[in-house]
C-alpha cells in the first residue's frame, strides 16, 4: 500500500495522554493468568514467541552455533513429553544476530536440518548514525546471505526533527531493499522523547510498510516499558482499523523474566486481542528470557525449582 | 468442550485463555464472622448487643446459596433498641465534643494504625458483602479527617459541632460514602448513629468495631441495622440532630417526605442514580478515552450511569475502537435477576427506535448475566439515555461542536460528575467551568480522593462531601438559633399557600390622606402583581401605611424568567465588576439613609436611633459583601497523585428568599449581599409583615447598575409565594425564614426536583430582637456565603 504526503495529517493529528498511558499500563499488569497449566501453557506460547538474540561484540560461530541449536529445542524434551507438548512443534520464533553472522547462523540450522528464520539486525544497528547508502547495503547484504527477517532502526535525527516525510522515504527504501523479507523496524523508544513522537514514529513506520513495530535494540538505556508498548499497540490498531492491515509488535530489551514475558502477552491479549498472539505478530526480542522460562515450566512439571546447569545452555 | 480440570496445556495453548482467577477463601472474615457466630448484633454504646425477640434479616455472601454456612443475620433494631441507640449517642457526644481536638485526631490517627491491622479481613468481608472497598482508601480518609480533627478550633473558630448525627446509607451505594460522611463528622466532634444499607451491614459493624478498639469513647459510634422503618424512627428520634442521606434518588425522596417537619435538617447525596456524561472531543486521545469509558462503563459495582457523548467526527474512530476493544469480554453479573429484564426493556426499547448494539458476545439466554453493551446512535429522548437501567449498558450520542457537547452534557436532571477528554488545556478549561456537575475529570474519571470534595447538583444531592467544605455539613455557627425540635403538623401539602388572600378595605377611611400604592420589582421593572390584587401594608398600630402588590404564581414565574435572563451574564462580569456595582448599591442606600429609617421606624414602630442604627448596619453589610466579592476564592487541594486539581466556588443561579420579620431591611441586604456577590440572582420576598423598607428599597435598587432581574421583590402572602417557590424548578435553593408549616411544607416538597434548602423557623419571638442579624459571628457570615455557592472539583492528572 503506498501512502500519499497528505496521509502525513494522520501522523501529525496524533495525541498521547501519557498519564492515562501510565494507568492503563498499571492496569494491564494488574490482569492476572491462572496459574498450573494456564501459566504453562501462556509460558510455551511466550517461548514460540522469542527471537532469541545475541548481539555482541565478542559473537562467533560457535556461540552462534549453540544459540541456533538452543533455539530450536528451547526446552528440555522429557518436560515438553511430560505436557504433550513434544509434537507440537515448539520452538523459538527466530534467531536474532548481527548481520556478519548470519552466514553462520544460517548454517548451523541447515545443519541441524531446522526452518528456523534468521533475522538479522541492520541499517547502522543500534545508532543508524551512519550514511543511508552503507545502511540499504547492508540490508542487501544480510538478505544475501540468507536473512529472512530483518531488524532495522529508524533514523532518530529525522524523528526528533520532525521531518516525517523524510522518515517514511527512508524506511521505504529498507523495505525495498529487503524484498521478501520481513521488516521489523525499530523505534529506539527510549530516544524519541514524548508518547507521541512514539506514535507518531509508529505509524509512519507501519505506513512505509513495515511488517513488525520493535521498541527498542535494547542499548538504550529505557527501553521495552509496559506504557511505550501500549503507545505502539495503540497505534497498530489504529493501523488496522484504517487500513484492514494487520502490523506485529516486537518489544525488545531488558525483558528477562517469565513473569514479564505473562504480562507482555496479557497486554497484547488485552489491547489487540486473540489474533496477536502467535508469533506471526508478535515477538520478544530477548536473550536470557528463555532460560527463566523454562525454570518455571520445569517446576510446573516437576514441583521443584530446578538449578541452571540442569537446563542445558544457549 | 472439556471441563476446566481437564483443559490440557495444548487446549490452552490453542484458545490462550486466562483461566479462572483463584477464588479467595476470605479466611480472616469467616473467622470473625464465627467468631460473632455468623448472627451480627447492633452495635451500641461500644459493643455489639444481640436484643431477643428481634426480626432477622438474612444477609447472603457474594459466593452465594451454596455456602449457606456462612451467610449473615442482621437484627432488625426496634423502637426501644433506637432510643437505647440515641441516649447511648448523646452521652457519647458529652464526652467527645468535651476531649480536646488533639485528643481527637489522636484517636483518628490510631484508627488509621488499627484498621491497618485489619486491612486483610475488611477486604475481605467487603467483597463477601459485594461492596469492594480498598482499605488503604479508609486509611487514606482516616489521615486526612485526623488532620482537620486537629485543625478545628484554630482553622475554624465560631462553630460547634451539631450534636447526634444519623447518617443512612442505602445498600446500592459504595461502602466508601458511608466514611465520607462518618469521618469528617467525628473529626468535628459530632456522635453518629450509621445506618447503614443492610448489604454492607457486616463491614460497618467491623469498622465500629476497630473505632473502638482505636479508643473511640462509647456511644460516638453506633451501628443500627433494620428496614426502611428503621431510618424514620432513628431521624425522629429526640436525640438526632441532623440527618444526612447517601442512596437513591427514590429512597432519598421518601426518607425527605417522611422527616418533613420534625425539625431535622436533612441533605442528601443522590449519586447512586446520577447520570453523568463522558464527552470524548476530537482533541482527545481516543485511544485513552475509550480504554477510560469500558472501565468506567461495564464494571460490576459501578459508582455512577454514564453517557457517553462522542464529537461527530471522531464517531467512527470511537465506534471501531470500541468494537475492537469489546471483542472477548465476558458477561458482567447484575445486582439481581430483577435487573435483567429491566436490562432487555431498555434494549429492545432502543433498538426499536434505531439503535445499534455493539455487544461482546449475544446475552445468555437466562440469569443475571448480561454482556456489555454499547447502544449507538440513540437520541436524547430515548429513556435508555434519561434514566438507563442498571447494567452494563452504555448509550452513545454524538454532538457537533464544543458548545453542543457541553450543552449536552447539561442537559439533565443530574449534576453528580462528568468526564472530558481533550489534549487541549483551553478546551479542557472552559469545558469544565461550563458543566453545571459537582466534579470533573479532565482525561480521567472516578477519581476520589478526601481531598477533593463531591457536590451533587440539582437532582443529584444538596450537600457535599469530602475536603475542608464537606465538614460545614456538620457544624452549625456558634451563635445563630438552630431549628427546634417538632413534631409535624397535619398539612394538606396541596393546598398549602394556595388559599386565595382577602383584600379587606379597612375601616375607619380617611380620605385626607390616602397612602401610596406601592409596585412590586420583576426583572428591573416596578409592575403590578399579575393577578391585579393588592394587599395592605399596616403599622404595628394598624394604621394603613401603604397598598402593596399581592404577587403569586405568575409574579415568580415572570421573575424567574428575567433572572435566568441575566443571571449568566452577571456570572460573566467579574468579580471586581459585580464588588463595584455592590458599593454603588451601599452608596445609594448610605444617600438615602433617612427615608429608609423612616420606613423602618414607621413599619416595625421601634425607635428613630435603632431605625438609625439597622440602616447604618445595613450600610456596612452590604459593603462587606462588596469587599468579599473579590476575595472569595477558590481551593487548590493538594493531592496524592500528580496533577492539578482545583475546587471552585460557583453560583448556585436562582435563588428564592423568603425573608424574615426582625430587622427587615438588614435581613434584606445581608442576604441579597450574599447571594448576588456570588453571582446569583434573587427572588426576594419580604417580610409579609413588615413589607415596607423592602419596598422602599426597590427605589435604591432602581437606580443601581445591578442588571434589572438579578433582584426581583415581589411581595404579598408569605405562604402564596413560598408554596410557588417550591414549585419552579428553575429555583435552584430555597432560604426561608417563616413558620413551621411553611419548612415542613418546603421539607416535603422541595426533594423533587431537589433544591438547596436552608431553613429557619421564627415561630417563637426572638428574645434578642434579631442580635445574631446585628451583631453576627463570623461564622453566620461565612455560613451565608457557603449557602450562595456550590463546589465544583476539576481534576486533571498529569504524568
Amino acid at each position: 500500500m503506498l501512502f500519499s504526503f497528505s496521509d502525513l495529517e494522520w501522523v501529525s493529528k496524533a495525541r498521547v495522554n501519557t498519564q492515562a498511558v501510565l494507568k492503563r499500563a498499571q492496569q494491564v499488569q494488574g490482569r492476572k493468568v491462572a496459574k498450573k497449566q494456564w501459566q504453562a501453557a501462556w509460558l510455551l506460547k511466550a517461548v514460540t514467541c522469542i527471537d532469541l538474540t545475541t548481539l555482541s561484540g565478542d559473537d562467533t560461530p560457535s556461540n552462534v552455533h549453540r544459540l541456533c541449536m538452543k533455539a530450536s529445542q528451547p526446552v528440555r524434551r522429557d518436560l515438553l513429553k511430560n505436557m504433550d507438548m513434544h509434537d507440537k512443534g515448539i520452538t523459538t520464533a527466530a534467531v536474532c544476530v548481527y548481520p556478519s553472522r548470519v552466514a553462520d547462523a544460517v548454517k548451523s540450522l541447515k545443519a541441524a536440518n531446522s526452518s528456523l528464520p534468521v533475522a538479522s539486525v541492520a541499517t547502522g544497528f543500534p545508532a543508524g548514525q551512519t550514511p543511508l547508502k552503507t545502511r540499504l547495503d547492508e540490508v542487501r547484504m544480510a538478505v544475501q546471505d540468507g536473512a529472512t527477517e530483518i531488524d532495522i532502526v529508524i533514523n532518530r535525527t529525522l524523528a526528533l526533527t520532525g521531518q516525517w516525510a523524510a522518515l517514511y522515504d527512508e524506511v521505504r527504501q529498507f523495505r525495498e531493499v529487503c524484498g521478501e523479507a520481513h521488516m521489523k523496524t525499530i523505534l529506539a523508544v527510549g530516544e524519541l522523547g514524548t508518547f507521541t513522537n512514539v506514535y507518531k514514529a509508529s505509524l509512519v513506520s507501519m505506513m512505509a510498510g513495515s511488517d513488525f513495530i520493535k521498541t527498542s535494540t535494547g542499548k538504550e538505556s529505557v527501553n521495552a516499558t509496559y506504557p511505550v508498548a501500549i503507545v505502539m499497540v495503540r497505534a497498530i490498531r489504529d493501523y488496522y482499523l484504517r487500513t484492514g492491515h494487520k502490523v506485529g509488535f516486537k518489544p525488545a530489551g531488558g525483558i528477562r523474566t517469565a513473569q514479564e514475558a505473562l504480562v507482555w502477552l496479557v497486554l497484547m491479549k488485552e489491547e489487540l486481542g486473540d489474533d496477536w498472539l502467535t508469533p506471526t505478530l508478535f515477538r520478544l526480542g530477548a536473550s536470557s528470557l528463555l532460560a527463566d522460562i523454562e525454570r518455571q515450566i520445569y517446576h510446573y512439571v516437576t514441583g521443584c525449582y530446578a538449578a541452571y546447569y540442569e537446563l542445558p545452555m544457549a | 468442550m472439556a471441563s476446566v480440570a481437564s483443559k490440557t496445556v495444548y487446549d490452552i495453548f490453542q484458545s490462550m485463555e486466562y483461566g479462572a482467577s483463584a477464588s479467595t477463601t476470605a479466611t480472616a472474615a469467616r473467622t470473625w464472622l464465627e467468631q460473632h457466630s455468623q448472627s451480627l448484633g447492633l452495635f451500641v454504646d461500644g459493643g455489639f448487643v444481640r436484643p431477643v425477640d428481634r426480626q432477622t434479616l438474612r444477609v447472603t455472601d457474594s459466593t452465594g446459596e451454596s455456602h449457606n454456612s456462612c451467610s449473615m443475620i442482621c437484627i432488625c433494631a426496634k423502637e426501644e433498641d433506637v432510643s437505647a441507640c440515641g441516649v447511648s449517642a448523646s452521652a457519647g457526644f458529652k464526652a467527645w465534643s468535651e476531649l480536646s481536638a488533639h485528643r481527637r485526631a489522636k484517636v483518628l490517627l490510631r484508627l488509621a494504625n488499627t484498621l491497618q491491622r485489619y486491612s486483610q479481613c475488611m477486604s475481605e468481608l467487603c467483597v463477601l458483602s459485594e461492596c469492594p472497598c480498598s482499605s488503604s482508601a479508609l486509611v487514606r480518609l482516616a489521615h486526612y479527617y485526623a488532620g482537620w480533627a486537629q485543625l478545628r478550633d484554630t482553622l475554624m473558630p465560631n462553630w460547634t459541632p451539631r450534636g447526634v448525627v444519623a447518617i443512612v446509607v442505602s445498600a446500592d451505594c459504595q461502602f466508601y460514602s458511608i466514611w465520607l460522611k462518618v469521618l469528617p463528622a467525628l473529626a468535628m466532634g459530632n456522635a453518629v448513629i450509621v445506618v447503614p444499607g443492610v448489604k454492607m451491614a457486616a463491614p460497618a459493624l467491623l469498622l465500629a468495631q476497630v473505632f473502638m478498639e482505636a479508643g473511640l469513647p462509647a456511644g460516638v459510634l453506633n451501628v443500627v441495622t433494620g428496614d426502611c422503618a428503621l431510618v424514620a424512627r432513628v431521624a425522629q428520634s429526640i436525640h438526632t440532630s441532623y440527618l444526612t442521606f447517601c442512596g437513591s434518588k427514590q429512597d432519598g425522596e421518601l426518607l425527605a417526605k417522611q422527616l418533613a417537619g420534625w425539625g431535622v435538617p436533612t441533605s442528601l447525596s443522590l449519586s447512586v442514580s446520577a447520570v453523568c456524561p463522558f464527552i470524548i472531543f476530537e482533541s482527545a486521545d481516543i485511544d485513552s478515552a475509550v480504554d477510560g469509558v469500558i472501565e468506567a462503563a461495564f464494571k460490576k459495582n459501578k459508582d455512577w450511569q454514564w453517557v457517553l457523548c462522542v464529537q461527530e467526527s471522531m464517531w467512527d474512530s470511537v465506534v471501531g475502537r470500541l468494537k475492537l476493544r469489546m471483542t472477548g469480554m465476558k458477561c458482567v453479573p447484575l445486582a439481581s435477576e430483577a435487573h435483567r429484564s429491566l436490562v432487555e426493556t431498555a434494549v429492545q426499547q432502543a433498538v426499536q427506535q434505531g439503535a445499534t448494539l455493539i455487544q461482546s458476545c449475544p446475552p445468555p439466554s437466562t440469569g443475571g448475566l448480561y454482556p456489555p453493551t454499547v447502544l449507538c446512535g440513540l437520541a436524547p429522548p430515548c429513556s435508555a439515555v434519561t434514566t438507563p437501567p442498571p447494567g452494563p449498558l452504555l448509550p452513545l450520542l454524538s454532538f457537533r461542536s464544543v458548545v453542543e457537547g457541553v450543552t449536552l452534557g447539561n442537559h439533565s436532571p443530574h449534576g453528580q460528575a462528568a468526564s472530558i477528554w481533550t489534549e487541549d488545556l483551553t478546551l479542557a478549561l472552559e469545558t469544565a467551568r461550563s458543566l453545571k456537575v459537582g466534579s470533573v475529570w479532565v482525561n480521567s474519571h472516578s477519581v476520589t480522593d478526601p481531598s477533593l470534595p463531591q457536590s451533587g447538583r440539582r437532582d443529584s444531592g444538596n450537600c457535599t462531601n469530602g475536603g475542608k467544605e464537606g465538614l460545614y455539613q456538620f457544624l452549625c455557627p456558634s451563635l445563630t438559633p438552630r431549628m427546634p425540635r417538632s413534631t409535624p403538623r397535619s398539612l394538606d401539602y396541596s393546598a398549602f399557600g394556595t388559599a386565595a388572600s382577602t383584600f379587606m378595605v379597612p375601616e375607619g377611611f380617611d380620605p385626607s390622606s390616602v397612602p401610596r400604592s406601592c409596585s412590586q420589582f420583576i426583572g428591573g421593572k416596578l409592575c403590578k402583581a399579575d393577578s391585579g390584587c393588592i394587599r395592605v401594608v399596616s403599622s404595628p398600630g394598624g394604621a394603613v401605611l401603604a397598598y402593596c402588590a399581592d404577587g403569586g404564581r405568575k409574579d415568580i414565574r415572570n421573575a424567574v424568567e428575567a433572572a435566568l435572563k441575566v443571571q449568566p451574564g452577571w456570572l460573566r462580569k467579574s468579580s471586581a465588576a459585580r464588588a463595584q456595582s455592590l458599593y454603588a448599591l451601599a452608596d445609594s442606600l448610605d444617600k438615602r439613609r433617612r427615608d429608609m429609617a423612616a420606613s423602618i421606624q414607621a413599619q416595625t414602630g421601634i425607635s428613630m436611633d435603632e431605625a438609625n442604627e439597622e440602616v447604618e448596619l445595613s450600610i456596612s453589610r452590604l459593603s462587606d459583601w462588596a469587599a468579599r466579592c473579590d476575595k472569595q476564592s477558590g481551593v487548590v487541594p493538594p493531592l496524592p497523585q500528580t496533577g492539578s486539581a482545583f475546587l471552585i466556588p460557583e453560583a448556585l443561579g436562582v435563588v428564592g428568599i423568603v425573608l424574615p420579620d426582625t430587622r427587615p431591611l438588614l435581613c434584606l441586604v445581608s442576604l441579597l449581599g450574599a447571594a448576588v456577590a456570588m453571582g446569583n440572582a434573587v427572588i426576594m420576598v419580604p417580610s409579609e409583615k413588615h413589607p415596607l423598607p423592602a419596598i422602599d428599597f426597590i427605589q435604591i435598587l432602581q437606580v443601581s447598575d445591578i442588571p434589572g432581574g438579578v433582584v426581583s421583590i415581589i411581595t404579598g402572602g408569605r405562604d402564596q409565594l413560598t408554596q410557588a417557590l417550591a414549585n419552579h424548578s428553575e429555583i435552584q435553593a430555597i432560604w426561608y425564614w417563616g413558620s413551621v408549616e411553611g419548612c415542613q411544607f418546603l421539607q416535603y416538597t422541595c426533594c423533587s426536583p431537589l433544591k438547596r434548602m436552608w431553613l429557619h423557623c421564627e415561630e417563637e419571638v426572638d428574645e434578642e430582637g434579631g442580635r445574631y442579624w446585628t451583631h453576627p459571628s463570623p461564622s453566620f457570615e461565612e455560613e451565608m456565603w457557603r449557602e450562595a455557592v456550590v463546589w465544583k472539583s476539576v481534576w486533571i492528572p498529569t504524568a
